[in-house]
């Protein structure tokens, strides 16, 4: 009979894919809570006295980041604070911001909802049906990545924050890496890992704790947990190239489970060739119109305002 | 057997037939099993778990992609 190979519980709630361990409700909480902390001491996310920024969305893994790195603030490793950025997304975005301040209110964390249309003067809504207007094609997922990133920034030197943490997760770095070796951007490759630091200062350290924790575990620490959580999926993802390497990734795991872990491991030991190799073009100027980091005289974000401003 | 069947908003009475596990059943409703966590009569279980007739099940759909 199947039981916790912890304490002996016969109620299971998983059994490991990369191990066939099985555990039961409150050892799985305690083994991945304790493989996060881990991985951030490991790889040194955090040091003593960090103010850390959390990208707070109010979806599983934000919300599971939050109480991680909660664990850090009241043991006074880190200061914490968190940003839920409201893109403007009728009907998706809402419920997302009342979870994320909820979460944020229960453990007693500073936070701040940061929205598009208070920052840039749109929606991502409005963005699109501009672009429609204007013959575009560019993809809902440029766009956001490019403004979010941007508010993530000012908002850490607002707070005086020195790392940006997100809940970026197994799945999502996996396929991160395949995307990038699939559409031949190495550039990119060299910025994946679970702490990107860049020559520019005026880039803020990213850090992302749960990159070894498969999304799927995530969904069952924040339901074992009773989390409340934001489950549901943005209405402009379906489209995107992700989700059709995560659907392929997806099918190659049924047959090979531990296709993940392999890709990511791979990756890991290939990168330090990678970036000797091809770290020397990141962006080393400062964008004439808001200061942050560009590659040429303007940032993307303000590129992409200038264009729609010519509209 | 008679399974109470929660999908989200969602709430069924569906007959199945007897001896399954939730991996199968969640195949004959064409729920991919690594999308969902499921809890039968308020537990979180495995997908071996077995179904009995007046289970009372909970499909929670965790990862919706993007």
């Amino acid at each position: 009979m199947d039981s916790c190979d912890k304490c002996g519980n016969p109620q299971i709630i998983i059994k490991m894919k990369r191990s066939g361990q099985k555990l039961c409700r409150e050892c799985f909480i305690e083994a991945t809570r304790e493989k996060v902390l881990h991985d951030i001491r490991k790889y040194k996310l955090v040091d003593k006295g960090d103010k850390v920024l959390l990208g707070l969305s109010g979806g599983k893994d934000s919300v599971m980041a939050l109480e991680i790195l909660n664990n850090l603030r009241e043991r006074h490793i880190i200061d914490l604070v968190a940003v839920t950025i409201d893109e403007g997304i009728a009907g998706y975005r809402q419920e997302g911001v009342e979870i994320a301040t909820r979460n944020a209110e229960i453990l007693g964390v500073e936070h701040r909802v940061v929205s598009f249309k208070d920052c840039f003067g749109f929606t991502l809504d409005e963005v699109m049906k501009n672009d429609a207007k204007n013959n575009r094609s560019r993809h809902a997922c440029t766009y956001c990545g490019v403004f979010r990133r941007w508010i993530f920034n000012m908002v850490a030197k607002e707070e005086g924050a020195n790392k940006i943490a997100t809940g970026h997760n197994l799945d999502d770095e996996t396929q991160s890496i395949l995307m990038n070796y699939l559409e031949g951007n190495i550039q990119n490759l060299t910025r994946i890992g679970p702490k990107s630091e860049s020559k520019n200062p005026n880039f803020t350290v990213k850090i992302k704790p749960l990159r070894e924790i498969p999304e799927k575990d995530i969904g069952l620490y924040v339901v074992a947990n009773d989390m409340e959580v934001h489950f549901a999926g943005c209405p402009y993802a379906g489209e995107s190239f992700r989700a059709e390497i995560r659907d392929f990734i997806s099918e190659l795991s049924v047959n090979h489970p531990t296709i993940m872990y392999s890709t990511l491991r791979g990756f890991d030991k290939i990168k330090p060739a990678i970036k000797r190799e091809f770290s020397g073009e990141a962006p080393t100027g400062t964008c004439v119109q808001c200061g942050e980091p560009a590659s040429g005289d303007l940032c993307r974000a303000c590129s992409f305002l200038k264009l729609w401003s010519d509209d | 057997m008679e399974i109470k069947l929660t999908i989200g908003e969602k709430k069924e009475l569906k007959e199945f037939l007897s001896n399954l596990t939730v991996k199968e059943m969640l195949e004959l409703l064409d729920v991919p099993s690594e999308t969902v966590v499921v809890k039968k009569n308020n537990r979180i279980v495995i997908d071996e778990e077995l179904l009995e007739d007046g289970d009372e099940l909970e499909v929670i759909q965790v990862i919706y992609g993007g």
